[in-house]
Formats: C-alpha cells, sequence, structure tokens
C-alpha cells in the first residue's frame, strides 16, 4: 500500500507541488518561530539564582571621590539604621551593576592553562542573604576576606564546569584579570548554582564575584531584602532615613521585582507576536490544506467506487487518502529539514544545537498533526461514499 | 452461482419514488455467459450493481456461490467482491495517474500479495488481453479499445469467479467492439468464468449462452 501511495503521489507531482512547496514553506517558517520561542524558554527555565522577590534596589549618588572615612562611617551607620526597621531583614551593598540594568563588567584572558571570559560583579559579605544566592561549594565572602593574601573570589558553576571540570575547585587560584585592575592571582573560594543577571531570558553567563567590605567607596548601590507583603509606608519609611543619614535625596529606590518584569517584557512581546504570526500562519495552512483534500475527493468520487467496487473497505478508502496527504506532507518535512538542518550543522549563530533540534521535533509535529486533523474529516467522508453512485456519475 | 430472487429496487429522491426493479428472479449458472437487454433507464444497471454488492436491494433476496447476502457494508462483502468479482463498465473508469499496469494491480492492493506477486499477476493478465508491452504507458497514451482490455486485465487479474460487465463495448466501435467480445468470450470458454453482461448490441447478445430482456424495471423474457 505504502508503495502504491508513492507511486500515485510521485505521478501527480505537479498537482502535489503546491501542497509540498505550501508544507515546505510552513515548516521553514514554524521552525523559526520555534528556534526563538525554544531558545527564549529553555533559558527562561533555568534558575535566575538569586531572589527578586521582596528585594529592593536603591541606587546613591554617593560620589567615589568624597572624603572616604566620612562615607565609610556614612555607610556603616545607614546599615544600622536600616537593619533596625522590623520589616528589613537584610541590607548589603553592591557597585552599580545590578541584575536587569543591561551594564556589565566582563574580562577574560588565556593565561592560565584555559581560556575564559567571565562577567564579574562586587558585592560585600551580606549579599548571599540579601540576594538569596545558593551556594553548590564553599562559602560566601566574610569580613577576614579583606586580609587576606589572595583576593577571593565566589564563581558560578557554569564558569566552574567550563574550566575545571573535575578538578577540585575550592582554593585554587587563577589570574582572573591581567591587566592590573585587580591584583593577578585570585582565589575560588565558593561556587553558586546560577546568576542570570542579564535577564531571565538571556543564556548564562559566566560570572565571578569579587569582594569589596560594605565600606568601600566602590559599593554605592544598596539592596535591602524585607519581610513578606512589607507595610505600605515602608518604601516611605527607607526613604527619609537614607535621606535623613546620607544627606542627600539624589537617589532612586525600586523593587528587583519590577524590573524583572520590566525587563522580561521585551522578549515576551516578540515571543507573543511570532507565536501569534505562527498561529494565523497555521489555520491558514489548515484552510488550504482542507480546500485541497475537499476539491481532491470530490474529483476523484469515481475513482473512490472504483476501488470500493475492486474490493477496499471504508477504511480502505480513508487510509488511502490520509496516506497520500502524510506522505506529501513528509516529503515537505525531509525538504525543508535539509535546509533548516544547516543552521546547527553550520553554527551560523550563537543558539546551542539541541533548541533547533527541538524547534525542527515542534514544527514537525504542528504540522503532522494539523494535517491529520485536516485530513481527518474528508477522508471520513470519502470512505462514505456510495460505490454505485459514484460509478455512476463518470 | 448466482441467485435472485424476487428482487425490487426502489431508488426515492425527496420528489419520486423510482420502481428500478420490480420482483426480478434469475438463476444464473455457473460457467454461464449471460447478456441483458433493454432500453435505457429499465434498470439494468442497477441490477449488475445488486449482483455486484454495489447496491442493496430494496426487497428480495440473493446469494451468490451459495452464500446468501444479508450484509452489503460489511468487511466481508468487500473480501467477497475482492476475490470473487470483477467489474466491467463502459466508461472504463481507468485512474489516469496511474501506469497501465498499476491500474491493473489495483484489486490485489487489496489482498495480502507482495509487491512482487502484484507485477507478476498483473503482467500475466496483461498478458491474456494482449497488452504487455504498454505496461508503462498511461491511460491517456491509450485507444478506447486499449483501455478497455486494461480494465478487462484488471478485472481478471484476481482470478474472480464472476465477471459482471456493463456495455463494455457501448463506446467502441464494432471492431475494437468485437475484440473486446472476443476476450471475454475467451475467458467463458477456457477459464470458465461466468460472466453477466449488460449490451445495447443484439449482435453481441447473440454470441453468449442466454440472453434476459428488462423493461421498466421487470423481467420480460
Ligand atoms: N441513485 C439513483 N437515485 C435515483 N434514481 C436512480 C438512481 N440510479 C438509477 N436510478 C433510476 O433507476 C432507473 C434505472 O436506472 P439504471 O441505471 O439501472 O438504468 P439502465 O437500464 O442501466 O439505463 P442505461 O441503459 O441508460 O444505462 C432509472 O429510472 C434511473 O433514473
Ligand atoms: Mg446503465
Amino acid at each position: 500500500m505504502i508503495k502504491h501511495i508513492l507511486t500515485l503521489i510521485w505521478n501527480k507531482k505537479k498537482k502535489n507541488f503546491l501542497l509540498l512547496l505550501e508544507i515546505f514553506f510552513a515548516f521553514l517558517i514554524l521552525f523559526g518561530v520555534f528556534t526563538f520561542v525554544v531558545e527564549n524558554m529553555r533559558n527562561y527555565n533555568t534558575p535566575l539564582g538569586f531572589d527578586t522577590e521582596n528585594v529592593w534596589l536603591v541606587y546613591t549618588e554617593i560620589p567615589g571621590d568624597a572624603d572616604s572615612t566620612e562615607i565609610a562611617e556614612m555607610k556603616l551607620l545607614l546599615r544600622q539604621e536600616l537593619i533596625a526597621l522590623p520589616e528589613v531583614e537584610s541590607i548589603s551593598y553592591s557597585n552599580n551593576i545590578t541584575p536587569f540594568s543591561g551594564s556589565a563588567w566582563q574580562t577574560g584572558n588565556d593565561r592560565n592553562d584555559f581560556e575564559f571570559n567571565t562577567r564579574i560583579m562586587q558585592h560585600d559579605e551580606y549579599y548571599e542573604e540579601t540576594g538569596g544566592l545558593n551556594l553548590v561549594e564553599g562559602r560566601w565572602f566574610s569580613p577576614d576576606d579583606a586580609l587576606s593574601k589572595y583576593d577571593p573570589v565566589v564563581i558560578s558553576k557554569q564558569f566552574r564546569d567550563q574550566c575545571w571540570k573535575g578538578k577540585p575547585v575550592i582554593d585554587s587560584l587563577f589570574i582572573l584579570d591581567d591587566e592590573g585592575e585587580v591584583s593577578d592571582f585570585v582565589k575560588i573560594i565558593g561556587v553558586v548554582d546560577h546568576f542570570k543577571y542579564m535577564g531571565e531570558f538571556t543564556s548564562e553567563y559566566n560570572v565571578t564575584f569579587i569582594y569589596e567590605p560594605p565600606t568601600s567607596k566602590e559599593l554605592n548601590t544598596i539592596y535591602i531584602r524585607v519581610k513578606d507583603n512589607p507595610s505600605p509606608n515602608l518604601e516611605e519609611t527607607i526613604n527619609n532615613r537614607i535621606a535623613s543619614i546620607s544627606k542627600r535625596n539624589d537617589f532612586v529606590i525600586g523593587t528587583l521585582e519590577s524590573r524583572r518584569v520590566r525587563n522580561s517584557r521585551k522578549t515576551w512581546m516578540p515571543i507573543t507576536i511570532l507565536l501569534g504570526i505562527g498561529g494565523f500562519l497555521i489555520i491558514n495552512v489548515a484552510l488550504g490544506l482542507f480546500g485541497v483534500l475537499w476539491y481532491n475527493i470530490n474529483k476523484r468520487r469515481p475513482e473512490i467506487g472504483l476501488r470500493r467496487t475492486m474490493g477496499a473497505t471504508k477504511s480502505d478508502i480513508s487510509k488511502q487518502f490520509i496516506g497520500e496527504i502524510l506522505m506529501v506532507t513528509i516529503f515537505g518535512i525531509l525538504i525543508s529539514s535539509f535546509f533548516t538542518l544547516q543552521f546547527p550543522l553550520m553554527k551560523l549563530f550563537d543558539i546551542e544545537n539541541i533548541n533547533y533540534y527541538y524547534a525542527m521535533l515542534i514544527s514537525a509535529g504542528i504540522i503532522l498533526l494539523l494535517v491529520l486533523i485536516c485530513a481527518f474529516y474528508p477522508s471520513r467522508q470519502a470512505a462514505l461514499i456510495n460505490p454505485a453512485i459514484a460509478l455512476h456519475e463518470d | 452461482m448466482i441467485k435472485l430472487k424476487n428482487i425490487s429496487k426502489i431508488y426515492k429522491t425527496k420528489t419520486v419514488e423510482t420502481l428500478a426493479l420490480n420482483s426480478v428472479s434469475i438463476n444464473i449458472e455457473e460457467g454461464e455467459f449471460l447478456s441483458i437487454m433493454g432500453p435505457s433507464g429499465c434498470g439494468k444497471s442497477t441490477l449488475l450493481n445488486i449482483m455486484g454488492l454495489i447496491d442493496e436491494p430494496s426487497n428480495g433476496d440473493l446469494s451468490i456461490g451459495g452464500y446468501s447476502i444479508d450484509d452489503y457494508n460489511g468487511k466481508s462483502i468487500a473480501k467477497f467482491r475482492n476475490e470473487h468479482l470483477g467489474f466491467i463498465f463502459q466508461s472504463f473508469h481507468l485512474i489516469n495517474d496511474l501506469s497501465v499496469v498499476d491500474n491493473v494491480e489495483l484489486p490485489l492492493l487489496y489482498r495480502k500479495v507482495s509487491s512482487k506477486v502484484r507485477r507478476q499477476m498483473a503482467e500475466e493478465a496483461l498478458v491474456k488481453v494482449g497488452l504487455k508491452n504498454r505496461m508503462k504507458h498511461f491511460p491517456s497514451q491509450l485507444s478506447g479499445g486499449q483501455k478497455q482490455r486494461v480494465a478487462i486485465a484488471r478485472a481478471i487479474v484476481g482470478k474472480p469467479n464472476i465477471i459482471l460487465a456493463d456495455e463494455p463495448t457501448g463506446n467502441l466501435d464494432s471492431v475494437m467492439g468485437n475484440e473486446i467480445m472476443d476476450i471475454l468470450l475467451g475467458l467463458n470458454e477456457e477459464e470458465k468464468t461466468t460472466i453477466v453482461m449488460v449490451t445495447h448490441d443484439e449482435q453481441m447478445a447473440k454470441k453468449t449462452n442466454r440472453l434476459i430482456r428488462l423493461f421498466d424495471g421487470s423481467q420480460v423474457v
């Protein structure tokens, strides 16, 4: 039967060409849509690695060149005063490279026995608690780290797996920056599981945390972790305290959660639009398929009658029509796949190969399902045609 | 071989009821070559379709080869048609998108036969109708007589014991018509195939064993 169907669609290649073309392009477009969607959704599904709920951020404009002892004292006082609030759980200082801000500090070199690239974050000893980090190895910074011989660093798991795969990593030394901004060798004291600070949909970068004490003039952003359901006037209270202690009002308070939502909207939008276009395309293809099938079956009524008299059962007739359209579909998908396979093979974009394969599977699955749904009703109608009447019509 | 007892057929449409067959009883012996004649619309095709189990009588009993037929829809009927009956039509009913040999193989698709055996049987059938050399042609490349010979090859490929032919020479000139008739006579003679043929041609009918005339749905001779 399969051979018969193949013969039939080969002999009708001209008539099947448009259908093949339709499947071909539908697959290409769906492949594009789903590569984008799969890539983003798979990133989305990996943990951020830090908390956004109940974490507030305060950007201050405390000048780096001001008298540092004065600033150090002010920051310690600010810490004390804020942590004294019953609804505040924890306080931490960082530089102004914060999650979802788009800003980044990166470095990399090949002076170790591996080549690497990493983003650098600067935090004090309180950030593990304030940010809700999850350490898989070692420990976070402690105040004593300011005194240690080598600058301590905490790295992300991805960085560890890339450069220290299978080797002990805690207490290893490596050259982080060879341009002298950070002292040459640094010592790894801990590993966090994830840190997707560029955004939920962004693939993870290697991350290295370096230590600065809270009093450091480098750190002018305040992270505040508050209890669940803070009272509505907490923001005002915090605002007043910061204003009175720092004697300035050029700071902004915002929640990390709202930054996350705003940042993710930039990706949710195109995903929704692309899926909408994909859906519209699918409906069009479905209508086209349905029409073609309907037309074919009506044109082939005598043939259906003939097959029935030759001993075909009703289900043979249904299978025949579904088989033909399915075979054309599979050819269309195969030809299309030949082109889409070039993306992972030639590594044209910075997208993981598996995402292309997923996109191909999803596109093929959708098209096949669509074809089956569209073929089901006309094929059933074909099976119900009365052979005596159909043969009479010719 | 085929026994019809008081077979009636009424076609009901919204406006009219047509009595296409009115209590027809015929007994066709094994190996017989029977022809059916009658004016247009008298029910000849209807009768043949009922014998071929592709149409259901409104009344009466039908038995073929000793089996009485009471279910006209099931899978067993399809199998029965496939194994015991061969059909030939006035308008040939070849599938234009299939080559001659693929057309002839058609009935074998609905049996458990390997594609190799299918091809072999189809070639044998084409040899019998003298068209082996046209195997790879398409129906559009054949004359009317050749088309009907392909249709005969298709009807006999499954080695049926009954052939039902509805005006097989109706679309052909007398030379081609005689060719077709000779093939059918040969089949009847050599393979002992029971043949029922509807025709408008007295000359053709004369060559058969027996003639039945229908008029307005009733048997007159
Ligand atoms: N499907 C149908 N629905 C309604 N009436 C039908 C149907 N098929 C046949 N008839 C009617 O039944 C009668 C017998 O038709 P049938 O086709 O058997 O005639 P026929 O003897 O084969 O005629 P012809 O020599 O023209 O082929 C005709 O009056 C026809 O109009
Ligand atoms: Mg007729």
